[in-house]
């Protein structure tokens, strides 16, 4: 029994310093001043790469352009899957199996090879090199990832509330308005996080679409990375890693501590 | 139950939307795909044999292979481990639970950069290894980044994919209970006997869409690559990426043949991944 607990104490030791190891790493590294080889602590700590992130013009424009992205792709992409989830589920199980395969390729199909093909219909549209154009080129996987959501919601979903408030005489809308939308709060939430995070963190479909005309953070630090500033670089990949662990944790409190599960 | 809340009609709408947000960007992005590889080697398939012809296609195939094989593994072992030891009800495994979601929604971006800051060269691992005067330049420590084993790549693989999989494997152990483990053990199995022959079995099974998924993902992914991986061989994503740039129009028509192989690749796991959830459902 202490053997069984000693390795627990173990496990939960290792997994700790895993999980925060390289977040503390970026903290450090963010606030470092004349950082030099081989000491393992800076000498001075100030937040000058901080300010450089966002008092440089460029890089608010990308935060600007990354926050209205994941935004808009998180909550038209909701819009979107909620009532396909819905009905796909509540539908035949080829049709929904069918969904279901159309929704994982959009999420599983490498973001290059989709972007490359995404790029040309875009470009066809006249709207390469736009935010617009970025913000199409995300919603695809974004909604499949939120399709797959609301249709393992919907599959264990109990229509009788809804059955009820039908025999009480709520009509189509008003179900909605009184009976689904106040159940379906918590995988709301937890849509509307994973539709942000998709946006937020991605590079592959930025760079095609936007074709370098439009910036994100995620290129920002890609870009501070490629020019050796590895502080401001840090400094950057923590302002994309905070929004995203605080809409994981707002998630997880909307949910009563349930995680969004993101890939 | 559903007919009153679902027409028949209403049925076959999913189809029709699922088709038109799903369906058309995917078919037109795989049409210009096809369009691009035809076009781009001028003659109809010229391209293609070129692309299989390749070593630097199969080097980077391969490459990519063993990154998504490699990591995917170890982070499968890591979520089953977790799963084993840390599926109790106590304020140390609740607190394990909680810390092992952290790098969950971190951005592969940045989860990229940390790990460089940890074992390059010049990064932290090396700065303790010199002051425990293991070594004494940052050249005499191993390239775990950029390197030609893609180790750093693997290393954020597993930082970011373990999660998932552990949180999927503690949920599936907590729909499932204890009830067939418990009988195992009555029936004289010793814990690991039982954990071999009857939880790990249940679990490999319920994981498996799940371990499609995180082998697909990483198989296409660029952001970890581009920060950590070999330049040569390149990884799948980034040779698409460097044909695409190239200045002659052949090695653009490579870069579709390419990219349509990937896909093809995605949509076989897709269907994978449809064929196991259901087999699980």
């Amino acid at each position: 029994m202490k053997r069984r607990f000693s390795m627990r104490a173990l496990l939960v030791t290792a997994l700790t310093l895993f999980a925060i190891a390289p977040l503390l790493m970026l903290v450090v590294t963010s606030f470092a001043r004349g950082w030099f080889y081989p000491s393992v602590a800076p000498s001075a700590v100030d937040g000058s790469a901080w300010a450089d992130v966002f008092r440089d013009d460029s890089h608010r424009v990308a935060l600007f352009n990354s926050v209205v992205l994941a935004v808009s792709t998180a909550l038209v992409g909701t819009v979107l899957a909620l009532p396909l989830g819905r009905t796909a589920a509540l539908s035949t199980s080829g049709v929904r199996r069918t969904v279901a395969l159309l929704a994982f390729t959009a999420v599983a199909l490498p973001p290059v090879a989709l972007g490359v093909g995404l790029q040309l219909s875009v470009l066809t549209l006249g709207l390469g090199g736009t935010v617009f154009g970025v913000f199409l080129a995300h919603l695809v996987p974004a909604l499949g990832y939120l399709t797959l959501v609301f249709l393992g919601v919907f599959t264990r979903w109990d229509t009788r509330l809804e059955e009820a408030a039908a025999t009480l005489g709520a009509a189509g809308m008003a179900r909605w308005t009184h009976v689904l939308l106040p159940l379906l709060r918590r995988p709301i939430s937890e849509a509307l996080a994973l539709g942000f995070l998709v946006s937020w963190a991605q590079v592959a479909l930025t760079l095609l679409v936007g074709g370098g005309a439009v910036r994100t953070l995620p290129l920002d630090v890609l870009a501070m990375l490629q020019a050796g500033q590895d502080q401001r670089a840090a400094a950057g990949a923590l302002a994309l890693a905070i929004p995203a662990l605080i809409v994981l944790g707002v998630s997880r409190v909307a949910t009563g501590n349930t995680p969004a599960v993101v890939a | 139950m559903n007919s009153s809340i679902v027409s028949t009609r209403q049925r076959w709408l999913p189809l029709l939307a699922a088709g038109l947000l799903l369906g058309v960007p995917i078919a037109v992005g795989i049409g210009y795909l096809v369009i691009g590889a035809i076009g781009g080697g001028n003659v109809n398939g010229s391209a293609l044999a070129r692309v299989l012809r390749d070593g630097a296609v199969w080097r980077s195939a391969l490459l990519s292979l063993w990154i998504a094989g490699a990591g995917t593994a170890l982070a499968l072992g890591g979520a089953l481990c977790i799963a084993l030891v840390l599926n109790g009800d106590s304020k140390m495994e609740r607190f394990a639970r909680t810390v092992v979601a952290l790098p969950l929604p971190v951005p592969n971006v940045a989860a990229a950069v940390a790990v460089l800051l940890l074992l390059s060269q010049s990064g932290w691992l090396s700065r303790v290894a010199a002051q425990m005067h293991m070594i004494t330049t940052p050249a005499q420590f191993p390239a775990l980044v950029l390197d030609p084993w893609a180790i750093g790549v693997i290393v954020a693989v597993v930082w970011k994919e373990l999660p998932f999989l552990a949180l999927v494997a503690l949920s599936l152990q907590s729909l499932r209970g204890r009830a067939l483990t418990d009988a195992a053990r009555t029936l004289g199995a010793t814990p690991w006997q039982a954990a071999r022959t009857v939880t790990l079995p249940q679990l490999m099974r319920g994981l498996a869409p799940s371990v499609i998924a995180v082998f697909v993902f990483v198989l296409g992914s660029l952001e970890l690559p581009l920060v950590l991986a070999p330049s040569s061989p390149l990884v799948l994503p980034m040779l698409i990426q460097e044909r695409r740039q190239a200045l002659d129009a052949a090695s653009h028509g490579e870069a579709y043949v390419i990219a349509l192989l990937a896909t093809a690749l995605a949509v076989i796991a897709a269907l994978v991944h449809e064929a196991l959830r259901s087999d699980e459902a």
